[in-house]
């Protein structure tokens, strides 16, 4: 007896310290992604150079305005005796406004007297300095009261060469470096006021749904009998929404949304009522209206989800001109946006999901539902199972042979994003069978019994009762799969996407006979880190930033989801 | 005829016996395997319609093999194939081309766990209905509320009708269950154990049910409990491995059965 006891306590202990390991361990794993992602910060917001030994001119960012720059004259080239040597630094200063194009250049005399600056101001005239004294191993700074990004250039001076020492020249230091690079708050956007009455109306009637108050339903109950009413009232205001603004466009269509969104609730909450009525009960209790609303949970589901989106474009104005404005500026790095990028990863992925999600659902309820368990089943399963674990960079040569190259079976879509979006397409299928037969698989027994019981036919038992059952962990499949092939870089290198391209992409360009080059955003980082332009280099954190920002908002609706369809599920 | 298995004397086969009344189902020389594993050895059995028959047996007396052979649910289990026949009237429910979406409409099932359908209460009863006729709106509320006025649910759910199945307690989704397999108006309803997982008062609220169901339905229940058995049943069948031992009016075989076996069972003195 004793000896067992020993043994449990032993095994607790085990179990104990593995369970402790294992958190560590998550913990630890979740830290380093959260330090990873604050290097990725810091690098945009302080970028890294490559600080030479001799004199050389490095520019930082620390929390300094929009468009503002800190100079340092770190080291200047001294003599046996210690005295200074060095020529003036010319500094160039360039940027586009509406009053076209400005060249300033600005002589920088490097004194010995540490602490002596003067600071450059730029405004719409120009520069008011031509020619400063700054003493070594001091700070100054370039202020700018000009809205858009000015690039900085070293024309002249004690630049290292660096051929002889092995020190890399440094011809240009721009950096404007901060979030304003991502986003844009400078209310250039008109909003109109439909977009935001159309949010708070939302707002309201889900604070309504939530928390069912009796007078607010007095007011609503006032309706009942209107229904359809309300619903085209909902239809025209977001149509009024959508015309009359001449705003940002995914202001324009949330706030059409939000308007139609509002519509449906206030018509579920008078149905819910006139049901109520209808069975006699007095509206004195709010809290049954909750379990006469049809989907009550999903409504209120997606209407949050929904407010919590506009909320970023309706009522805090962001903009993301470095997503969705800006080209890449083939010279001035800060004044790029990954526009085309954006798009072509946006068109890629609806290809990828309009090719892949129905072919690896029917694939994955066919294997799983209808095929006889018999030996190609078996070798399909397995087949399957494998591609999953195919490097991706084997897909680019698949999309590569089938779908870019004209020859043997090839469909000849050149490098395009029609091209791109089958190979990425075929990338998730595996994946997408097998999540999805995995949620096939956890639907309980019960449910497709209790199905068939009642007369249902083997479609109707698939398509109502274990689809909707296996739709969580199939979305969530999906949505992961989607996720990777956003991250993906290789295969499209083999298809050829494009380093840098200056107009939206085309999706069907390969059938029509357009311009097919496009480039997606994993690769536009890709050729940014390889610049030698070390301005490059932060732009490229910044895409990496917009990329990540995606993914957690993908994943999140993952989540948000799942959890949703599961409670559903298991209350 | 009859053999010794397990040391106890049982019949062979069954004989074919007469109930009172309507046959409502017949079931005659059913043999039964899960793979190489005979389930069911020569079971016949006649229900009687608008009665409620029970059948009893310790575990793995093949009772729900033979329950969910009236409706055909075994065609779900790969690896199950049988011989015999079983008739509902004119139609032949075993015959490779039977129509089995008609069949199940015909023979509801209730299990053994209460296993609505993840929807709201309206479309878990809707659903059957809607499947088999179409009806308009109202008529299908009219549906709807007389199934759950029947299963004796309707005053616990009426104001809440748009709230998930799964969110009632075990004995209202047990009885939501009944209302859903009532709604499409089957012939038959087979209750596979359908109190094994309520407590004692869910129970009696469904015994009560059922007693009341007879009246327009013919039902075969399985249970364990032998008191139910007795308190709801009109006909008993004693089943033991794969066999059905003995068959007849309820109280006849708890008050005097032919066999030492059922005597033995029924008295609990094994099982």
């Amino acid at each position: 007896m004793k000896d067992i006891d020993k043994l449990q306590k032993r095994n607790r202990k085990l179990r104990g310290l593995t369970e402790l390991a294992g958190s560590m361990g998550l913990a630890i794993t979740g830290l380093i992604g959260l330090l990873f992602l604050g290097i990725l910060i810091w690098q945009i917001a302080e970028p890294t150079f490559i600080e030479g030994e001799r004199g050389e001119i490095t520019a930082a960012s620390e929390s300094i305005p929009e468009s503002n720059y800190r100079f340092k004259w770190d080291f200047p080239t001294v003599d046996e005796n210690g005295k200074l040597y060095s020529d003036p630094v010319v500094v160039r200063f360039q940027w586009n406004d509406e009053n076209g194009f400005h060249s300033h250049d600005v002589q920088i005399n490097v004194i010995d007297t540490r602490q002596v600056k003067t600071d450059i101001y730029i405004d719409s005239n120009g520069v008011d300095q031509t020619e400063i004294e700054v003493g070594r191993k001091t700070n100054f700074n370039a202020y700018s009261s000009i809205r858009v990004p000015v690039s900085v250039e070293q024309i002249s001076g004690p630049v290292p060469n660096a051929d002889k020492t092995g020190y890399p020249s440094v011809n240009s230091f721009v950096i404007t470096g901060d979030v304003h690079i991502l986003l844009d708050d400078e209310n250039e956007q008109v909003f109109q006021p439909m977009e935001l009455i159309a949010w708070i109306t939302l707002l309201i009637l889900v604070i309504v749904l939530t928390w069912p108050i009796v007078a607010t339903l007095k007011i609503i109950q006032k309706l009942k009998g209107r229904r359809t009413l309300i619903k085209l009232a909902s239809y025209v205001l977001a149509g009024i929404t959508f015309v009359v603004s001449d705003g940002m466009f995914v202001a324009a269509a949330l706030g059409g949304i939000c308007w139609i969104v509002s519509g449906v609730i206030l018509y579920r909450i008078a149905e819910g009522i006139e049901r109520l009525e209808s069975l006699g009960r007095e509206l004195s209790e709010p809290s049954r209206l909750k379990h006469s609303i049809s989907d009550r949970d999903g409504v209120l589901m997606w209407s949050r989800m929904l407010l919590f989106t506009s909320a970023l474009f309706i009522p805090l104005l962001i903009d993301i001109p470095f997503l969705t404005e800006r080209y890449q500026d083939i010279f001035i790095p800060y004044a790029s946006g990954i526009r085309a990028a954006f798009y072509g990863t946006i068109w890629v992925m609806l290809i990828a999901m309009f090719v892949s999600i129905p072919i690896s659902v029917g694939a994955a309820i066919y294997l799983d539902e209808y095929a006889k368990p018999n030996r190609t089943t078996k070798l399909i399963q397995a087949l399957v199972t494998n591609l999953a674990g195919v490097p991706s960079i084997v897909f680019g040569m698949f999309g590569l042979a089938i779908f870019v190259k004209q020859d043997g079976f090839g469909w000849g879509l050149g490098p395009s994003v029609l091209a791109a979006g089958l190979t990425m397409g075929v990338m998730a299928m595996p994946i997408i069978v097998l999540a999805g037969q995995e949620a096939l698989r956890s639907v309980p027994r019960t449910l497709r019994e209790s199905a068939y019981g009642i007369g249902c036919t083997k479609w109707e038992v698939t398509k109502d009762h274990v689809l909707p059952s296996a739709m969580p962990g199939m979305m969530t499949g999906t949505i992961l799969a989607m996720s990777r092939i956003m991250g993906e870089a290789a295969p499209l290198v083999v298809i050829g996407a494009t380093a840098m391209i200056l107009f939206d992409p085309e999706p069907l360009a390969a059938l029509n006979g357009g311009n097919v080059n496009f480039t997606v955003i994993p690769i536009q980082i890709y050729f940014w880190t390889a610049e030698p332009d070390h301005a490059w280099h932060s732009m490229a954190a910044a895409a990496s930033i917009a990329l990540i920002c995606l993914l957690i908002a993908m994943n999140s609706i993952a989540i948000v989801l799942r959890q949703h369809f599961r409670k559903r599920l298991k209350s | 005829m009859s053999e010794t298995i397990g040391g106890e004397v049982v019949p062979s086969s069954t004989r074919l016996l007469d109930v009172d009344g309507e046959i409502d189902l017949m079931i005659e020389d059913l043999d039964l395997w899960y793979g190489d594993k005979q389930a069911l050895y020569g079971v016949s059995l006649p229900i009687a319609r608008n009665s409620v028959t029970s059948l009893i047996g310790p575990s793995g007396c093949g009772k729900s093999t033979l329950l969910r052979m009236m409706n055909r649910m075994n065609d779900l289990i790969p690896i199950c194939h049988y011989d015999g026949k079983i008739s509902m009237g004119e139609t032949e429910i075993t015959a490779k081309d039977a129509d089995l979406v008609k069949i199940r409409k015909g023979i509801g099932m209730v299990f053994q766990r209460p296993n609505p359908f993840p929807k709201s209460i309206y479309d878990n009863v809707g659903y059957g209905v809607k499947l088999h006729t179409k009806p308009t709106g109202e008529e299908l509320d009219a549906i709807i509320e007389k199934s759950l006025k029947r299963a004796a649910i309707w005053d616990e759910v009426s104001d809440r009708m748009h709230d998930l199945g799964t969110s009632l307690s075990g004995g209202q989704q047990q009885r939501l269950c009944i209302a859903r397999t009532i709604a499409v108006e089957p012939d038959i309803i087979l209750m596979d154990e359908p109190c094994s997982a309520l407590d004692p008062i869910a129970t009696a609220a469904i015994e009560e049910l059922i007693l009341e169901l007879k009246k327009d339905f013919t039902v075969v229940i399985v249970t364990h409990s032998m008191s139910q058995a007795a308190r709801v049943s009109d006909y008993t069948g004693f089943m033991y491995l794969g066999r059905l031992v003995e068959f007849g009016e309820t109280d006849k075989i708890f008050s005097d059965p032919e066999l030492e076996l059922t005597k033995r069972y029924v008295t609990g003195r094994f099982g």
